[in-house]
């Protein structure tokens, strides 16, 4: 027996050296406490931006898959920030540099059975958002990126919050949806919503059968199940801070656009007021300040007055220069194809960037995507006079305190995002259409962006088809378009005259049918910020046809050296072309097809 | 036949836990059983002390050979007999401000000053077949707060704690049914750190050498299926005939756990002297259990999309240290153990945090226990204590499942006369969360102290395990705001720096079977 009890020691001191492994304080890695805020970007324009919407990337962290619903893409699907720090290697493998991330404050969680996942419907502009995780998870991410020499940019609204409040219109304390009028002549029928009823110029006024009784009162909503409470912090959480005009019924109308509830019934903030203003600015420094972003994508700039963003962005600059933050990029979204519009917001110191929606309608939509269909395919001469119209819209030198690069070159280029159908679903498929638009974006000036999704040929139309859950591609790294992306990436990053350089137009066309020009575009990369550096970028968008650098009269003139050689860096087999001894390049180029041509001395082995 | 259930059944047998008789061992006390866990779960009833087990260690000793006994004797007319036992504790209290007392315990295992009530209702049929066979049939009902006459609802919860039957043949214990069925615990804490076992099973037990009985050793095996979606769950289905819909059972996956433990005595025997006093005694325990679960499919009944839960294991290795004077309940026990996968969920608790596979890999709990009495003269002093690390499985490196917590109480009182007395109480609690504290951007903490005092009335006499007590009840709790963090911003305990909790309260205990 004494033996058994000298075992039963010997077993209970292994028991407890088993267990030491776990005995210890629990601590924070040192990747989630605050960072010491530092400059990563030298020029925006060596960065590839990958647009990721969280909720879809990648599910690193099944706990905090709060009320998912697999497959419909109007509900959270599980993504999180921990899924994107495990797949920074796909991100790097497909040679982007810095990662667009969706909102990351809290939402109002679901409406009318549709779900915040997106982030735009924000609540709490103090706190993360828990189905992507704590504000450690998201440090690390960042700071994870950061080891990889990759940037984050984070995604902000001032325009609006979510559904937070209902108006009061018959004064009877609760949120009401009901029906108004007999039908009878004089009497029309209305469906009234209290939680988004339509514009009104003075406001949404109260009534009653007696009449009007003035303003409705603005009521904050307090359901906690969905995280429908009154906004944070200070101000927001008042209706002070709010316009009150109901929602956009005309966005044509500049006093509805700026004013009015944004489409969803987000409530329109009263940005004019220094105190929503101030609030504003502190709220999303602080998220730079706690996570080291390294740029703003700004939603919805266009529905904010515009004399809002200069004091913004440089109330920012400011306060994040102090930090130690400088070339901190701020990129508006105005979802709009008048050039003028998105060129205004670069105007007077305001943003550093916009994305450039007139050439993602006018090119990428009207010439790349119709490359079948002569009938409705746009003219490269399209581009060109879109791309003239740059000096003149947009700002020209570079904000003081900004990025140190003019916001004419320094325009976020994108092919689609979120808010649009994906370019398969657009072009029915063309995948070839695809890869040629691709090209097109890492070879222009400007900052490129590519939305997730687009390396595994998602095809999905409307929101939310357009947000298909990545994961389930089993993040393939060997389809054709991400090699095409990766390979297009090495190259940009290798030719800084495909970064830096300035742009000259070196072909258009108005022909779009049987032409021997139809459809080809050329532009050259050189000089600027790229010194000597030279590249030469040619395109037939054409997709039924194979075409050339010439009207069959006059070839294309280049500013390469006459009698030089440049090479195909696109091709395989780094295909050689002379310059003519006039300086000219006759170029045939199958149909949807492009060359990234660079001087021989130039090219860069290895890539 | 699933992995899990093949291991349980191939496992089925199991025993009788173990019994020291009172005054050979330290006295059981009381409560929450659902420890050691992270507190998803209600914490379940609680209950107390000490009574003695029929299978204490003097009737093993004096058991008879079971070869010389008849095994199919009938009771004699006089051997048989009913018996009814009880724990129970009934508090009231005010926080002083107005409002009903509440505990603010933020460990898993705070001290029990200011708990809830509850009680316990035990009737048992006890037969003796021949000298070495006895059975005896126990029935326990828990009765969950509140009480009627404090919400006026006369439905009352209650729990069967105790359905079980055992049987005695010689050394030889057998029991089959739905139990409690634990160990030693620590009464400050009302918690049983190292075995706590509520299934529906059976177990085997004998006591070795035939002679002395100083080893026990025992074997369990039960199930428990909770009705939640991580075990349980049912779904709408077309009736076979006819319009309408029934419920079938979608997923349906108990629990097996199967535990062994060894308990070895330090005594006083024939022939062999190992203290001064007979009374007095060591006893060494190893114990151990296996967790497993099997795989299953969960509807969402939302989307109409399965998940597929794959199966699960877990163990627990543990042991305790037990010295007792055998003088006036004075003892003092040290406890430790570790546990990994399913076994760091207390099987009350499910797990609702997970590894990405969504097993419970990972996971891992690792506690160090103290518990003890000293009583002379006029004085006694009550402590307990314990050092928990949980770590869940979950991925990400800060989340609320992994935390390092612990306690210490000291109960420090004064025997007034033989059926007075007042208890002094301080207490300290500490929990320390790898999550980011907002203002700190260091891990979140949160403490409390605790300060109470409780004269009472013993009517049983002197000393800190008699019983039935009549106390008056007054605890103040200083709270830090890592404790405020912890609950939810309208919660007044989220904003409220010091709680009291002044209250009169009865505790009792008396033949009751629980307590092994």
């Amino acid at each position: 027996m004494h033996g058994l009890s000298r075992s039963v020691f010997v077993l209970l001191l292994a028991a407890l050296a088993a267990a030491s492994p776990e005995v210890g304080c629990v601590s924070v890695p040192a990747d989630s406490t605050k960072p010491t805020l530092a400059t990563h970007v030298q020029d925006w324009r060596d960065e590839i931006i990958y647009q990721l919407i969280v909720d879809r990337f990648a599910d690193g962290d099944v706990n905090n898959d709060f009320n998912v619903a697999p497959g419909a893409l109007g509900k959270y699907q599980g993504g999180d920030w921990k899924g994107v720090e495990d797949h920074l290697d796909y991100l790097q493998a497909l040679g982007v540099t810095a990662l667009w991330i969706s909102p990351v404050v809290q939402n109002v969680d679901s409406d009318a059975d549709v779900d915040g996942y997106h982030g735009y419907w924000q609540q709490d502009l103090t706190k993360t958002n828990p189905h992507f995780g704590d504000l450690a998870a998201l440090r690390s991410m960042v700071a994870h990126a950061h080891d990889r020499g990759m940037k984050v940019v984070l995604d902000i609204v001032c325009n609006h919050m979510g559904q937070v409040f209902f108006y009061d219109i018959n004064r009877n304390g609760q949120p009401d949806k009901y029906v108004n009028g007999s039908g009878a002549p004089g009497d029309p029928v209305q469906v009234v919503s209290e939680y988004d009823p339509p514009w009104q110029p003075g406001g949404v006024l109260a009534f009653s059968q007696e009449g009007s009784s003035g303003r409705a009162p603005i009521v904050f909503l307090n359901d906690p199940s969905i995280n429908r409470i009154p906004p944070q912090p200070g101000i927001l959480g008042t209706a002070g801070a709010y316009h009150g005009m109901g929602h956009i019924m005309d966005f044509n109308d500049i006093a509805q656009r700026t004013l009015g509830d944004f489409t969803g019934g987000l409530k329109d903030l009263a940005t004019e007021l220094p105190e929503v203003r101030a609030t504003l600015v502190d709220a999303f420094a602080q998220w730079v300040e706690k996570v080291d972003f390294d740029g703003y994508r700004i939603d919805t700039v266009k529905h904010v007055e515009p004399d809002f963003w200069p004091v913004f962005a440089n109330a920012t600059r400011q306060r994040l220069a102090a930090g130690g933050k400088t070339n901190f990029l701020m990129f508006g979204e105005a979802f709009d194809g008048d050039d003028k519009l998105l060129g205004s917001y670069t105007q007077k110191d305001a943003l550093d960037s916009v994305f450039y929606f007139s050439q993602h309608f006018q090119v990428f939509g009207n010439v790349f995507e119709n490359a079948h269909d002569p009938k409705t395919q746009g003219s490269t001469a399209q581009i060109e006079a879109l791309w003239r119209e740059r000096p003149t819209n947009y700002a020209t030198a570079p904000i003081p305190g900004g990025i140190g690069v003019a916001p004419s070159k320094a325009l976020v280029n994108f092919i689609d995002n979120h808010d649009v159908p994906r370019f398969l679903f657009a072009s029915a498929g063309d995948v070839p259409a695809l890869q040629n638009a691709l090209t097109f974006l890492l070879a222009e000036d400007g900052i490129p962006c590519v939305f997730y999704g687009t390396e595994q040929e998602f095809h999905g139309g409307n929101d939310p088809a357009n947000r298909e859950v990545l994961w389930n591609t089993n993040f393939d790294t060997t389809g054709d378009t991400f090699t095409h992306i990766a390979k297009l990436a090495r190259i940009r990053k290798a030719y800084a005259a495909l970064r830096r350089g300035d742009t000259t137009v070196r072909w258009s066309t108005s022909h779009v049918g049987s032409e021997i020009d139809a459809s080809v575009f050329a532009f050259e990369r050189s000089g600027g910020d790229a010194g000597s550096a030279y590249a030469l970028v040619v395109f037939n968008t054409n997709a039924l046809q194979e075409s050339s650098t010439t009207d069959g009269t006059l070839a294309m003139k280049v500013g390469a050296r006459a009698g030089s050689t440049l090479v195909d860096v696109l091709n395989p087999g780094l295909v050689t072309h002379p310059v003519a001894g006039d300086g000219t390049m006759t170029l045939e180029l199958p149909k949807q097809s492009a060359m990234i041509l660079v001087p021989s001395d130039q090219v860069v082995s290895g890539i | 036949m699933t992995r899990a259930t093949l291991v349980g059944w191939i496992c089925a047998v199991s025993l009788a836990a173990p019994a020291v008789a009172r005054g050979d061992a330290p006295p059981a006390a009381a409560t929450p059983e659902v420890a050691a866990s992270p507190p998803l779960l209600p914490p379940p009833p609680a209950q107390a002390a000490p009574p003695q087990l029929p299978a204490t260690a003097s009737a093993m000793t004096t058991a008879t050979d079971p070869s010389t006994e008849s095994l199919a004797s009938t009771p004699a007319a006089d051997a048989g007999r009913f018996e009814f036992g009880s724990y129970g504790r009934v508090n009231i209290a005010s926080d002083g401000r107005g409002g009903t007392g509440r505990q603010t315990n933020i460990v898993a295992h705070g001290t029990r000053i200011d708990e809830g009530s509850y009680a316990e209702l035990e009737l048992r049929r006890e037969d003796t077949f021949t000298d070495a066979i006895q059975t005896k049939i126990v029935a326990t009902l828990g009765l969950f707060p509140p009480f009627f006459h404090f919400s006026g609802d006369a439905t009352q919860a209650i729990g069967v704690r105790n359905l079980y039957a055992q049987a005695q043949y010689g050394a030889w214990t057998l029991w089959g049914g739905s139990r409690m069925y634990r160990g030693d615990d620590i009464y400050l804490l009302d918690w049983w750190p190292l075995d706590n076992q509520n299934t529906v099973g059976g177990g085997v037990g004998v006591k070795l050498p035939k002679e002395t009985g100083d080893t026990v050793i025992a074997l369990h095996v039960g199930m428990q299926r909770l009705d939640n979606p991580y075990q349980y769950e049912t779904i709408p289905s077309p009736t076979p005939f006819g319009l309408g819909a029934t419920n079938v059972v979608q997923l349906d996956r108990p629990r097996t756990v199967e535990t062994l433990k060894i308990t070895h005595l330090f005594r006083n025997a024939e022939g062999r002297r190992l203290f001064p006093s007979d009374k007095e005694g060591f006893k060494a325990i190893l114990y151990g259990e296996l967790h497993e679960i099997s795989a299953g499919v969960q509807r969402d009944t939302s989307t109409n999309l399965d998940k597929a839960l794959p199966s699960d294991t877990g163990f627990l290795l543990g042991g305790e240290l037990a010295y007792w004077t055998g003088k006036r309940d004075t003892f003092v026990q040290i406890f430790a153990r570790h546990a990994r996968g399913l076994a760091a969920y207390d099987p009350l608790s499910s797990p609702q945090t997970f590894a990405n596979d969504l097993t419970t890999n990972g996971s891992t709990e690792t506690l160090f226990a103290i518990g003890g009495n000293w009583e002379k003269g006029w004085f006694g002093l009550l402590v307990g204590g314990y050092l928990r690390f949980f770590r869940d499985g979950d991925p990400s490196a800060t989340t609320t499942q992994k935390y390092d917590e612990g306690t210490l109480v000291a109960r420090p009182q004064l025997y007034i006369g033989e059926h007075w007395g007042v208890a002094l109480e301080g207490s300290y609690q500490t929990k320390r969360f790898a999550l980011l504290d907002p203002n700190t951007d260091a891990p979140l903490t949160a403490s409390i102290w605790k300060a109470g005092i409780i004269p009472y009335f013993s009517p049983a006499g002197r000393g800190s395990y008699q019983r039935p007590q009549f106390r008056m009840l007054y605890a103040v709790t200083a709270r830090d705001s890592g404790a405020r963090a912890l609950y939810p911003p309208d919660d007044v305990f989220a904003q409220r720096k010091v709680e009291q909790f002044i209250g009169l309260g009865v505790e009792w205990w008396f033949n009751s079977s629980s307590y092994p």
